[in-house]
């Protein structure tokens, strides 16, 4: 249920109304925005793929559209959550989103040349040069901006962020990214094959698990080589310790910017116990080489899981005495409370999935609602605050790490004692045209593959969604308001992938 | 308060002694390559089995630039002709010494000069230039108090011109390309750079993509490359410390630190 094929031949193109009513339809009906994105067919001819679901657990719905090579009006209107995903279209292929609210090249700066579009055929009639990038300029007495990135004071990745002030008090953050493109996606076009689950490891270095995961169900469907249970067990035993790593990560970069140095410290040599059980599960403490095409590595297979769970009681012991001493730490509490507040509605509009979701009160969560074998059979713990603002960020993690190994005690002795799965079978490559959608809750969110394979069975275009794409606008909505001093915080509690927006 | 206090107590001092006296099994390490591998047409199956190509089957040699650790080519030629064990000591320098095969060249130490002014207080900008964000992470937990690059007087600062060199991770995207530049240019002479990761030794798994520069020796003058993918903690410690000559090659039993 955490992977679909569609036969392309069964969902033929919608005229742009259709299309239009099927994206308002489906988010009006609780499904909510998976992918959005284009795939050039023949040279200059364009289809805009829409992927949703999730209203009921592994419901996917698909609608696509063609459009012109040049323009199309955009859907922002009816979905406001296609609001990157067509800055995107337009960085790649040279597409304009007619009436777009904000048309800023999302990856591609300056020093490139104007008429470059990666994902545009040379043959396909040449665009219009690729518009400038306009800053928004905020105006009225005494505003004062200030530029940030991109390198950024830290250990950590680059971007820009404009802020533009009424003395303290941030009125609006711009959020330039791009930096850290590498033409992710262009690297995953042709023969599925190991390359392509290296490379989802190093789509966001945190999420190796789950990006890898994704990719490798993707594969599977396709290639009709599915996984054995076996292996998938592995695989969310595996997805579960990166939440806790990293989660426990957050709450110490969260203790690192209000200058709560114990939990700064203790987090961060704790997080370094949850890495090293990723690290016996796979060798690597982000969980790389789990995942083989049909099933795991020999390294993820032969570990003995059984032997962790004292190791993740002890663990889980000293994180709960740790984040309640934190959480219930006056002066942590009167920092985080209020700061940096995401309400509802705009978590709503703007599709904000994850952790930042659940923190607003969006009842969202891909293990749920997407869920794969394990989960399907084990639901993971459900964890919904209301608050919004960085002490709900904050609690969210801190209860969801206590979630996971109260899951983990419970999965780890019978996944343990599993039989190992038969290896895979020989699989076939599809005979039509086939779009393949494969969801996975990575700790951040929800991640999203999604991949057309043409009748060969080679890929022809290749979308990656990490949850970051979806929640990065959020984090300019929740800052409004507050004081310019707050901004680390706030862009802690959310900790967004760079590299998994820019690709 | 006084919860944080005992807590802070009760957790001690969590500085893993150098050299680590045990690594778990299963990390993939450095990797040897046993006889079978310069013998008939084992390099060539390892090399088929790579995915960043970093095996070179004509040359017999091994290419930790271009490897990801991945663990591939050892499952493909099995552990005779190339094994991965769990020493975190991976071979860095330049990029020539990244390279095994049948002999191969020593780490580099820096200059007398270079050691005796930066080697006991190393003030790093780290600049992450289109990278993944694992090599950010290992360079951050480098510093957090299992690692304790501290302990050398190494530091990570917030301004190239607080520092005496960069480090930099990933395959330099075109866009990160100025910025990576413009920090290199403000630091002060004398600077070290460091490059950590296959991304940045050459690209990586991103090599060859219209979007990077395939590494950073082509855009700054590295002194040092540090391998892996990304490398843990503990290679970046051995290499930056490593490079000063710092790193200690035997510590006495129960000698605290």
């Amino acid at each position: 249920m955490n992977v679909h094929a569609f036969d392309l031949a069964d969902s033929p193109p919608l005229d742009e109304d259709g299309f239009r009513a099927f994206l308002l339809g489906t988010t009006a009906g609780g499904d909510r925005l998976l992918a959005f994105f284009a795939e050039e067919t023949a040279p200059g001819s364009i289809l805009l793929h829409a992927v949703a679901g999730g209203s009921v657990p592994g419901r996917y719905a698909h609608g696509s559209v063609r459009v012109s090579d040049r323009s199309f009006r955009t859907f922002t209107d009816v979905c406001p959550a296609t609001h990157w995903f067509e800055r995107e279209i337009y960085d790649l292929f040279g597409i304009v989103p007619e009436g777009h609210p904000e048309l800023n090249p999302l990856r591609f700066h300056e020093s490139w040349p104007k008429r470059f579009f990666p994902s545009r055929s040379v043959s396909a009639p040449a665009p219009d040069p690729r518009r400038g990038y306009r800053f928004l300029q905020v105006r009225g007495e005494g505003i004062h901006e200030v530029s940030v990135g991109p390198v950024h004071a830290g250990v950590i990745e680059p971007g820009h962020f404009r802020f533009s002030c009424a003395g303290e008090t941030i009125q609006n953050l711009e959020i330039r990214l791009g930096y850290q493109h590498k033409g992710t996606e262009s690297l995953l076009r042709g023969k599925p094959g190991m390359k392509h689950l290296i490379l989802a490891e190093s789509t966001s270095g945190d999420t190796a698990v789950g990006h890898s995961n994704a990719c490798a169900r993707l594969l599977e469907v396709i290639l009709a080589t599915p996984a054995g249970r076996a292996a998938e067990d592995r695989r969310s035993v595996a997805l579960e310790l990166e939440r806790i790593a990293n989660h426990i990560g957050d709450l110490g970069g969260l203790s690192a910017d209000i200058g709560y140095l114990f939990g700064a410290a203790h987090f961060a040599h704790l997080r370094g116990k949850a890495l090293n059980f990723l690290m016996g599960l796979t060798g690597n403490r982000y969980g790389r080489g789990l995942n083989r095409i049909g099933g795991i590595g020999p390294c993820a297979s032969r570990a003995g899981i059984e032997g962790m769970l004292d190791g993740l009681r002890q663990l889980r012991a000293e994180v709960e005495r740790a984040g309640s001493t934190m959480l219930e730490s006056p002066s942590v509490v009167v920092r985080m409370e209020g700061t940096g507040r995401l309400l509802h509605r705009t978590a709503k509009t703007l599709n904000i999935v994850g952790v930042a979701g659940r923190a607003s009160g969006r009842d969202v969560d891909g293990r749920r609602d997407f869920p794969s074998p394990c989960f399907l059979e084990f639901p993971p713990g459900k964890v919904l605050l209301e608050g919004g603002d960085v002490l709900a960020r904050a609690r969210v993690r801190f209860e969801e790490t206590l979630a996971s190994f109260r899951w983990l005690t419970r999965v780890i002795p019978l996944a343990g004692s599993r039989r190992a799965d038969p290896p895979p079978g020989p699989g076939s490559v599809p005979q039509c045209r086939t779009l393949a959608v494969s969801v996975e809750e990575g700790w951040r969110g929800e991640i999203v593959h999604a991949a057309v394979f043409d009748k060969e069975g080679e890929i022809s275009t290749y979308k990656v969604v990490d949850p970051s794409f979806h929640n990065w606008p959020a984090l300019s909505f929740a800052v409004r308001e507050n004081v310019i001093s707050d901004f680390p915080l706030c862009n802690k509690s959310f900790n967004l992938s760079y590299s998994g927006a820019d690709l | 308060m006084l919860e944080a206090f005992t807590g802070r107590f009760r957790m001690g001092n969590t500085a893993v002694k150098l050299p680590p006296e045990r690594m778990p099994e299963a990390y993939r390490g450095v990797p040897r390559l046993g006889e079978e591998f310069f013998r008939g047409g084992t390099a060539e199956k390892c090399a088929r089995a790579c995915p960043t190509d970093a095996i070179d089957p004509a040359g017999k040699t091994v290419d930790l630039g271009r490897c990801v650790f991945c663990g591939l080519c050892e499952e493909a030629c099995g552990g005779n002709g190339i094994r991965f064990t769990p020493d975190p000591h991976l071979p860095f320098g330049s990029r020539e010494q990244l390279v095994l095969g049948r002999s191969s060249l020593e780490p580099p130490v820096a200059g007398v000069k270079l050691r005796s002014l930066l080697g006991r207080s190393l003030h790093l900008r780290e600049v992450s230039a289109g990278g993944c964000n694992g090599c950010d992470l290992e360079a951050q937990a480098a510093g957090n108090p299992n690692f304790d690059i501290q302990r050398f007087g190494i530091d990570f600062v917030a301004s190239p011109r607080h520092a005496d060199g960069i480090l930099v991770t990933g395959p330099v995207s075109k866009n990160m390309k100025e910025a990576l530049v413009e920090t290199y240019e403000a630091v002060a002479e004398p600077k070290v750079v460091i490059a950590v990761g296959a991304c940045a030794a050459s690209g990586g798994v991103f090599r060859g993509s219209y979007a990077v520069e395939n590494g950073a020796g082509g855009v700054v003058p590295v002194d040092i490359f540090i391998p892996g993918c990304p490398p843990h903690p503990l290679s970046i410690v051995y290499g930056i410390a490593g490079f000063f000559g710092r790193y200690p090659k035997k510590v006495p039993a129960g000698r605290p630190r």
